[in-house]
Order: structure tokens, then sequence, then C-alpha cells
């Protein structure tokens, strides 16, 4: 469901060579909290900046005006301009800044460095909405696409029961993730913050989407929702089981991973596995993904 | 006009300010410098900025201990390169603003600057700054596009250009107690202050003439700024618009 959603609204062809890009979700996320009031523009398309929808077909979602007699309070309105270039600069910005969260974790003054070594004036970071969960959420996204591209090109993947082709794709999305392993806990601390966890949510929902795609699902209706569930108790508790590893190229990860797996796909204890992988998983993954699955077994 | 003005509310500036607003000055001027995300080594234009508001928090942010606790080691000495250019039209605003440098401590801090200039015709080099901001200072000038032309000329590339100023109010009741109190309650305020009723009348209606806010981030965007967004708090009485020169 997400996923046709996406393909309808954002999903578009790279004239390069028929490969998928997954769009930028700045756009997204900016519908959701904003109104938008656009210019006539024509979007800009080159090959190797991500392609900006025309504003109206996000302008579906309302705003909603809350305002408190206190300073704080803030509905904010955003507009574009042509052409939108600086979201391929802020890309760069973060790219550069990826280099630096191993010395300095997931902060704003990553991406001060960052900014630096791009040779931007470091005022870009006050910019970003949310300045650390920006990053985070930049990594995440493109951690997903080199995913997706990994999945359009892999061929051997066809040969596999949907059980290994699982565990393929998510042992590949976590060694993405090997290299910042020592400042990972920051990241996930960040998603789980209140305001980020929205967007955090949306992003592993997209993930578990796209490995159970690739997997060949075709399940409809609540069989859906419990296989992503599964599927997410599983990649989070790897991810977190990932965290204080230390066997040599987390060979230990990656057995525990198979057997999550494997538990999972036992047909006999489906929905009630589901409901003990949610429960151990709570804390690390956030309240949200908690809360979701608490309303499903109460029904 | 703007000269005479300026010169008879200097020295009660800040008092009015905290009459006027309540108070609410202080947290609209917090909030426009956490957006700002000042950071060590950086060079900032506060414009018509002259009492300092703005600039001693910025400093204050650059300087705090939680910054300093999670400074990049690389980078220590960058505390030191930190500038802040106060620039004003007038100099008795300055004065005011280098006084309260002196009682804050601040006085021999090389990272302040205070200097004398229009903001129509900045005396600074191009692609000189990191940070621009200017506070309850836009509404006074005679020609907003060339402000908003040389702010963008002395910004760096990736600078940010931020401006907090009173704006316009659409809450249909909250509309109507606004206009009350601005023409009615504050030029009595300064005739009482500051015994200068025809300054501060000038000063409410020179709020209405400015434009609403979609109209200023237009003019801010034209001048060539990208990312233009505006903030309002307190329904509208207050817009922080930003800008990113990229």
């Amino acid at each position: 469901m997400y996923r046709t959603v996406v393909n309808r609204i954002l999903l578009t062809k790279n004239t390069g060579g028929g490969r998928r890009c997954l769009l930028r979700f700045p756009d997204l996320r900016t519908a959701v909290t904003s109104s938008r009031f656009s210019t006539t523009t024509e979007p800009q398309t080159s090959p190797n900046r991500p392609l900006n929808p025309a504003d109206s077909s996000t302008s579906s979602s309302s705003t909603s005006f809350q305002t408190s007699s206190g300073a704080g309070d803030i509905p904010r309105q955003e507009r574009k301009n042509p052409p939108a270039e600086y979201q391929g600069e802020q890309a760069r910005v973060l790219q550069a800044s990826l280099r630096h969260v191993l010395r300095l974790g997931w902060s704003e003054e990553a991406m001060i460095a960052g900014a630096k070594e791009v040779g931007i004036s470091p005022s870009i970071v006050g910019s970003f909405p949310r300045k650390e969960a920006a990053l985070v959420e930049f990594f995440m996204d493109d951690c997903l696409q080199r995913l997706i591209d990994r999945i359009d090109s892999g061929e051997e993947l066809q040969d596999l029961i949907p059980s290994q082709r699982i565990y393929k794709l998510v042992r590949f999305r976590l060694e993405m993730q090997a290299p910042y392993i020592s400042k990972w806990p920051q990241a996930l601390s960040i998603q789980a913050h209140p305001l980020n966890v929205s967007t955090s949510f949306k992003q592993r929902a997209m993930l578990v989407d796209e490995i159970w795609h690739a997997a060949g699902d075709e399940a409809s209706g609540l069989d859906w929702y419990v296989k992503r569930t599964v599927l997410g108790g599983v990649y989070s508790t790897t991810e977190i089981y990932m965290l204080t590893d230390s066997s040599p190229e987390f060979r230990d990860t990656w057995l525990f991973l198979d057997n999550r797996v494997k538990d999972a796909f036992d047909l006999k204890k489906t929905i009630q596995e589901a409901t003990y992988l949610a429960e151990a998983v709570g804390a690390g993954m956030g309240s949200s993904l908690q809360g979701f699955v608490g309303k499903v077994i109460q029904r | 006009m703007v000269g005479k003005v300026f010169s008879n509310v200097a020295s009660n500036y800040d008092l009015m300010n905290d009459f006027m607003s309540g108070g609410l000055h202080r947290l609209w001027k917090d909030r426009l410098v956490s957006k700002l995300s000042p950071f060590p080594g950086m060079k900032h234009l506060d414009v018509a900025g002259g009492t300092g508001d703005v600039a001693f928090r910025i400093l204050e942010s650059v300087n705090s201990i939680k910054r300093r606790a999670l400074q990049d080691p690389l980078n220590d000495d960058l505390q030191e390169e930190t500038r802040i250019y106060v620039c004003d039209i007038n100099p008795n605003m300055l004065d005011v603003g280098k006084n309260r440098a002196l009682e804050k401590g601040l006085g021999e801090d090389k990272s302040l600057v205070w200097v004398q200039g229009d903001a129509e015709a900045l005396s600074f080099e191009d692609n000189s700054m990191d940070g621009y901001t200017i506070a309850f200072g836009i509404r006074n000038v005679t020609h907003i596009e060339k402000v908003l032309s040389e702010a963008y000329r002395v910004l760096k590339w990736g600078g940010r250009f931020l401006c907090l100023e009173l704006s316009h109010v659409d809450i249909p009741v909250f509309k109507e107690l606004y206009d009350f109190y601005s023409f009615s309650v504050i030029p009595r305020l300064g005739e009482i202050v500051a015994g200068d009723r025809e300054s501060y009348q000038y000063l409410v209606e020179s709020i209405r003439r400015f434009p609403p806010q979609e109209k200023f981030a237009s003019m801010i965007a034209d001048a060539g700024f990208q990312k233009v967004e505006y903030e309002n708090l307190v329904g509208g009485v207050v817009a922080i618009h930003s800008g990113l020169k990229i």
C-alpha cells in the first residue's frame, strides 16, 4: 500500500539506464507539516540530482493553524524558489558530514565539519529543520537507495527461497551500518526522539516494505501488516543485537538474524511470535511501533 | 525622521521594548538566535542592532559551556576568530550598546565590533559573512530592496539571512485587540515612559505600512535568497523570515 502510494506520487524513472530512483523525502515531510505556496516553476531535472515534483502534486495536505498566546507557537509556511538547488547543496553537505560522524557523532559538529569540507558556510546547518535528525534521515534514505539498487541488480535473489532472500537483504542492509556502529546508538536515540519518530517510523516502514516486496510477497489484508510488523521486529532486534556484538565481522549477529528469520517463517507460531517480538523490540524501537502493535492485539 | 526617532528613543529603547511587548521581545530574540544556530569562528553581521541584544545572545551561544564541551577538538582556537559586527546608522544606539557590553564584562572582548553604517550601503566586503540578522530594523529603512540585496552581497555561500520584525495579524478577534493595543495603549505608554508620543505613534504606523509576511517573503526571494520561510510568533504580531544564499 505504502509502496504503491510512493510509486504513484513520488517515483520517477531516472533517464540514465532504467535505475529506479527513490526520491529524497524532504518533500513528503514538509508536505505533511506545512502548506506550500508554489510559484509556477518547471521542475529542473538533471541526471545527478533528485527530481522535485511539481508543487501541486503534494499540496493535497492540509495545514492546521494552531496559535496559542505564547511566544513559541509556530505555524510555518514555506516558499520554494525556482530553481530549488538548495536541496542539492544540502545533500552535498550531508554526504560530506557522514565522513565526520565516526569522530564527532551524529551531531551539529559533524555537520559543521562537513559543510567546511565542501566549502559552504556552516551557517547552512541552521537551515536543516531538525539538524542531527536531518543527517540520520539522510543516511537512512541513502542506505535504502543502495538496498534498492542491490535488489534491482541482484539476480541471485531469484534462486533463493523467501526466508533466505530476507536474510540476505536484512544482512546487506545492516552491513551498511557496520562502519558507524560505534555511534549508532546515538543515531537510534535521535530517531526515537518525539519530534523525529514519525519520520524514522516512515523510513523503517518503507525499508521493511521494500524487503518484503523483493522477497516476492503477495499478501493482502491483515497478513500484509503482520508480515511487515514481524520483519520490522526481526530487523530491529538484529540491529540492537549488533550494537553489542564484538565477534569478528559480526558473525554472531548474522547467526542471530538467521535464527530470527527461521522463527518468523515457522508457520505454527505466526501472530503469537509477532507479539513476543514486538514486545521485546518495544524499548529499542520506540513507542510508536509498540502502540501500533498493542492496538492490533487488543482488537 | 528615523534618525530623530532613534536619537530620542535610544536611552529608553530597552525599557520601552519591555513595556510594549510585556517582556516577550526577549523570547523573540532568543528564538531568532536559536534559529540562526551560531558556531565558533562565525563572522556575523547584526544590522540595526544598536543596543546589542541580538549580538550578546549570539556571543553567549557561541561561548556557552555546553557548546565548548561538545566541540570538535581540532578547532579549539576557532573560538578566537568569532566576529560579531554590530552595525547601526545611529551612533547613540551604538553607545548604549557599548555601555551594555561594558556592564556585561565584554568590553575587552574582541569578538564584538561596533560599526556605524547604513544598511542600504554596507561597508563590508562581498561574501564575507556567515550570518546576517536584522531585528526590528527593516521596517525603518527607506528602501527594503536595497537592504535585502546588500544582505545578499555580504553573505557567503551557504550564509543565512534572518529577519525578526513586527508583522501582520490576521486572526479575527485577536487582530482587533492588537490594533486597539497598538493605537491606543502604545503611544500613551511612550508619552508616560519616554516623554515622546510622536515617536511611538510613528513606530506603530510604520508597522502597519510594512509589507505582510507573504509579500516580504517574496521580496527576500527576489533578492536571490533560496529556501525562504517565515515563522509567525504570537499569531503574527512578530514574524521571523529566513533565507539561504545558495
